[in-house]
C-alpha cells in the first residue's frame, strides 16, 4: 500500500520534469524552485560553518584548506550558477508582476538564462584556474 | 507562458509578497558586493581568517553590509520556503505552526549572525 503511494508520487514528480509536455513557463518555474531549494540549503550550511570564525584562525583556516578541494569548488560552482539562474529569473518575475514585459516574458526568460549560462561559464573557468 | 506564480498566492499576504520582492532586489545588489569582497580581494580566492579580520577593521562598512545582507537573505529564504509549502495545500493549523517555526529560525539565524560578526571583530588583531 505504502509502496504503491510512493510509486504514484515518484511518477508524478518525474512527469513534472518530462520535457515533452513542458513549456517554457514550467521550465522557468522548475529552475526557480530547484535553485531556490539548493540556495536555501547552502545558505544555512554557510551560516553554520562560518561559526568556525568564532573559534579563531586555526579552526577557520584549516576549514578553508579543506574547501579548496575541487569537489567543494564544484559545489560552489553549483551555488554560483544557481544564484545566477535564481537572481536573473527573479528579475523577470518581478518585472512581469508589475506588468512590465509580459508579452515578451518567453524571450526575456531565454535571454536572461543565456546570460546566466555565459556568466556561470566565465566565473566557473576562473574558479577552476585561479 | 503563464503568469500565475508571480503574484501573491492564497495564504500569502501582499506584505510578505512585497517583502520577498524587495529583499530579492536588495540581495542581487549586495550579493555583487559580497562576492567582490569575499572572492576578488583575496589573493587566493577565499579569504583567510587574518584577511577577513583586516577587511572588517579597515572597512567597517563591510561587516555592516554583511549584517544587512544576512537579514535580507534569511527573510527572503524563509518567505520562499513558506511559499513552496503553500503549494502543498497545508491545513490552517499546520500553517500556523509553520509560521512560528519559520519566525524562530529567522530570529535565531539573525541573532546568531550578528553575534558572529561581533565575535569576529572582537578577535585579537593579526600579529
Amino acid at each position: 500500500m505504502q509502496s504503491e503511494t510512493r510509486k504514484v508520487t515518484l511518477s508524478a514528480i518525474l512527469r513534472w520534469f518530462d520535457p515533452r509536455k513542458t513549456e517554457a513557463g514550467n521550465w522557468a518555474f522548475i529552475l526557480n524552485r530547484v535553485s531556490a531549494i539548493g540556495l536555501t540549503i547552502y545558505l544555512y550550511l554557510h551560516l553554520i560553518i562560518l561559526g568556525k570564525l568564532a573559534q579563531g584562525p586555526e579552526a577557520y583556516d584549516s576549514f578553508i584548506d579543506i574547501v579548496r578541494d575541487p569537489i567543494f569548488v564544484f559545489g560552489e560552482f553549483l551555488v554560483v550558477a544557481g544564484g545566477f539562474i535564481h537572481g536573473l529569473n527573479g528579475i523577470r518575475v518581478i518585472l512581469n508582476s508589475f506588468g512590465i514585459g509580459v508579452p515578451y516574458q518567453k524571450q526575456l526568460f531565454f535571454g536572461l538564462m543565456a546570460v546566466a549560462v555565459i556568466a556561470s561559464v566565465i566565473i566557473g573557468i576562473r574558479m577552476f584556474t585561479v | 507562458m503563464q503568469n500565475s506564480n508571480t503574484l501573491p498566492k492564497p495564504g500569502e499576504s501582499t506584505w510578505l509578497w512585497l517583502i520577498k520582492i524587495i529583499t530579492g532586489v536588495l540581495i542581487i545588489g549586495i550579493l555583487v558586493l559580497h562576492f567582490i569582497v569575499n572572492h576578488y580581494l583575496g589573493p587566493e580566492g577565499l579569504l583567510t581568517f587574518d584577511e577577513i579580520l583586516q577587511y572588517y577593521r579597515n572597512y567597517p562598512i563591510v561587516p555592516i553590509m554583511e549584517g544587512f545582507f544576512l537579514v535580507f537573505v534569511v527573510s527572503h529564504s524563509l518567505i520562499g520556503v513558506r511559499s513552496i509549502i503553500l503549494d502543498l495545500n497545508p491545513s490552517r493549523q499546520f500553517l500556523r505552526v509553520l509560521d512560528v517555526i519559520l519566525v524562530v529560525i529567522g530570529v535565531v539565524s539573525i541573532v546568531y549572525g550578528i553575534w558572529l560578526l561581533g565575535a569576529i571583530l572582537a578577535q585579537a588583531p593579526p600579529a
